[in-house]
C-alpha cells in the first residue's frame, strides 16, 4: 500500500469518526430534558408538602388530607367501582361480531396500564389506553364508545384493576414525541377560561388549600388512579371527562375527550408521575 | 286630501322602520361579530364555557324582536371572543412564565 492511499484511508476514517463523534453531541438528549422537568416538578410538590412520601402522591387528595383519608379507606373497603371492574371485564372478554375480542388486542391479559399513554411515531401522536380501546374496536368493525363514561370506563377500570402497581415510567425519544410533550405542558401551565386559571395554578400553587369545602389535590399522581368513581357523577369515568369538568369549572369550553389537547395533557401530567405507580380505579368524591 | 293623508303618514312611519331596520342590522352585525371572534379563539383552542351560549341568546331575542336584549347578548359574547383571543395570544407567547418558581 502506497503512502498515498494510507494517508487516504486515514482521512477517510478520520472524517467517518468526527461525523459520528458531532452527531452523537448535536443530537438531543429529549428524556433527559423531561426527566429535568420532573424531577423540578416533583421537588415543588414535596417542597409544599414535606412530610409525605412520593408513592402516596398516587392517592391524590387523601395523600395530604388525614380527615378526609380516613372516610376514604372507609370507602375503598366496599369500593363503588366493583360492579364496573366486574363489567369491564365481561366487555373485555366478550366476543365481537367477528369472533375476536379486546382479548386479542391487548397482551398480557389486558394487564398493560403502563404501556400507555406513549408516543407512536408512526401516527405521530400520543395514544392513550381509552384511545387504544377504541382503535381495537373499530379494527374489529365494532363502534367505537364514548371517551367520558360508560362502556370505555369500564374496560379501562378493569384493565387498570389488574395492572396495579405498575410503575409509570413515559419515554419521551424523539422530536415529535417531544413536541407533543410541550403541548402538554403548555396546556397544564397555560392560564384559560373567564376565570383565566390553570391547571398548575390551582393544582401548584394553590394545592392543599380550601376551595369552598374541598381541599385542592396536588399535581402529582393526578393520572394514576384514574378512570375513577366519583360520588357527584354516581358512576365511573375517565381522565378526560376529568378534564373536561376541570374547563367548565373555569370557564372554558371543555374539549372532547380523547382530543389531541387532552392527550397531550394526559401524556405530559404522566410523565410528571414517573416514578409513581398506577393504583386505578379509585373512588373520589 | 286622502293622498297628502297618506304621503304624510308614509313620512311619519319611514323614520321609525328605517331606525328600525339599522338596529336589526346592527344586530346582525353583532353577532356576526362576536361569531367570528368565537370561532377565531376555538380556533386557538380558547374558546370560553359561555360564548356560544350568549351568542344562541342573541339570536333567539333577534328572531322574537327584542333588538335591545339581543344586542346585550351579542356585545356580552363579542367581548367574550375577543379577551378568549387575547388570552390565547398571550399564553401562547408567555406560558413558561407560568410555570411556579421554587
Amino acid at each position: 500500500m502506497s503512502r498515498l492511499s494510507v494517508a487516504r484511508l486515514l482521512q477517510a476514517v478520520f472524517l467517518i469518526v468526527l461525523t459520528m463523534v458531532s452527531n452523537s453531541a448535536l443530537a438531543v438528549n429529549y428524556q433527559a430534558l423531561v426527566d429535568a422537568d420532573v424531577r423540578k416538578f416533583q421537588a415543588y410538590i414535596h417542597k409544599e408538602f414535606p412530610d409525605v412520601r412520593t408513592a402516596d402522591f398516587a392517592d391524590g387528595v387523601y395523600a395530604i388530607d388525614s380527615q378526609a383519608r380516613k372516610q376514604w379507606k372507609e370507602v375503598e373497603e366496599f369500593p363503588p367501582y366493583d360492579l364496573a371492574v366486574d363489567e369491564g371485564k365481561a366487555l373485555f372478554n366478550k366476543p365481537f361480531a367477528n369472533g375476536k375480542s379486546l382479548a386479542g388486542c391487548f397482551p398480557n391479559g389486558g394487564a398493560v396500564r403502563n404501556k400507555y399513554p406513549y408516543f407512536d411515531e408512526k401516527r405521530g401522536q400520543v395514544v392513550t389506553l381509552e384511545m387504544a380501546i377504541n382503535d381495537c374496536l373499530t379494527a374489529n368493525g365494532e363502534k367505537p364508545l364514548n371517551g367520558m363514561k360508560g362502556d370505555l370506563a369500564k374496560i379501562s377500570a378493569y384493565i387498570a384493576f389488574i395492572s396495579r402497581g405498575q410503575p409509570i415510567h413515559v419515554k419521551v425519544e424523539s422530536a415529535a414525541a417531544y413536541k407533543a410533550y410541550l403541548k402538554g405542558k403548555q396546556f397544564f401551565y397555560a392560564k384559560r377560561g373567564q376565570l383565566n386559571m390553570s391547571c398548575a395554578g390551582c393544582h401548584m400553587e394553590y394545592a392543599g388549600r380550601q376551595l369552598r369545602s374541598e381541599i385542592i389535590s396536588p399535581a402529582l399522581g393526578h393520572t394514576t388512579h384514574f378512570p375513577v368513581f366519583r360520588l357527584k357523577w354516581g358512576e365511573i369515568g375517565t381522565l378526560h371527562r376529568r378534564y373536561a369538568g376541570c374547563n367548565e369549572n373555569i370557564g372554558a369550553k371543555p374539549l372532547a375527550a380523547q382530543s389531541e389537547e387532552y392527550r397531550d395533557l394526559e401524556f405530559f401530567q404522566t410523565a410528571m408521575c414517573n416514578g409513581l405507580s398506577f393504583n386505578g380505579p379509585a373512588s373520589r368524591k | 286630501m286622502k293622498r297628502m293623508i297618506a304621503l304624510v303618514s308614509l313620512l311619519g312611519i319611514m323614520p321609525v322602520s328605517t331606525a328600525l331596520s339599522a338596529d336589526q342590522n346592527q344586530g346582525s352585525s353583532l353577532i356576526d361579530q362576536a361569531e367570528a371572534a368565537r370561532k377565531e379563539a376555538s380556533s386557538l383552542g380558547y374558546e370560553w364555557r359561555d360564548t356560544a351560549k350568549l351568542i344562541a341568546s342573541a339570536r333567539d331575542a333577534q328572531a322574537k324582536g327584542q333588538q335591545e336584549e339581543s344586542d346585550r347578548f351579542a356585545k356580552e359574547a363579542l367581548l367574550q371572543g375577543r379577551e378568549a383571543v387575547a388570552q390565547a395570544k398571550y399564553m401562547d407567547r408567555n406560558w413558561q412564565q407560568m410555570i411556579p418558581k421554587q
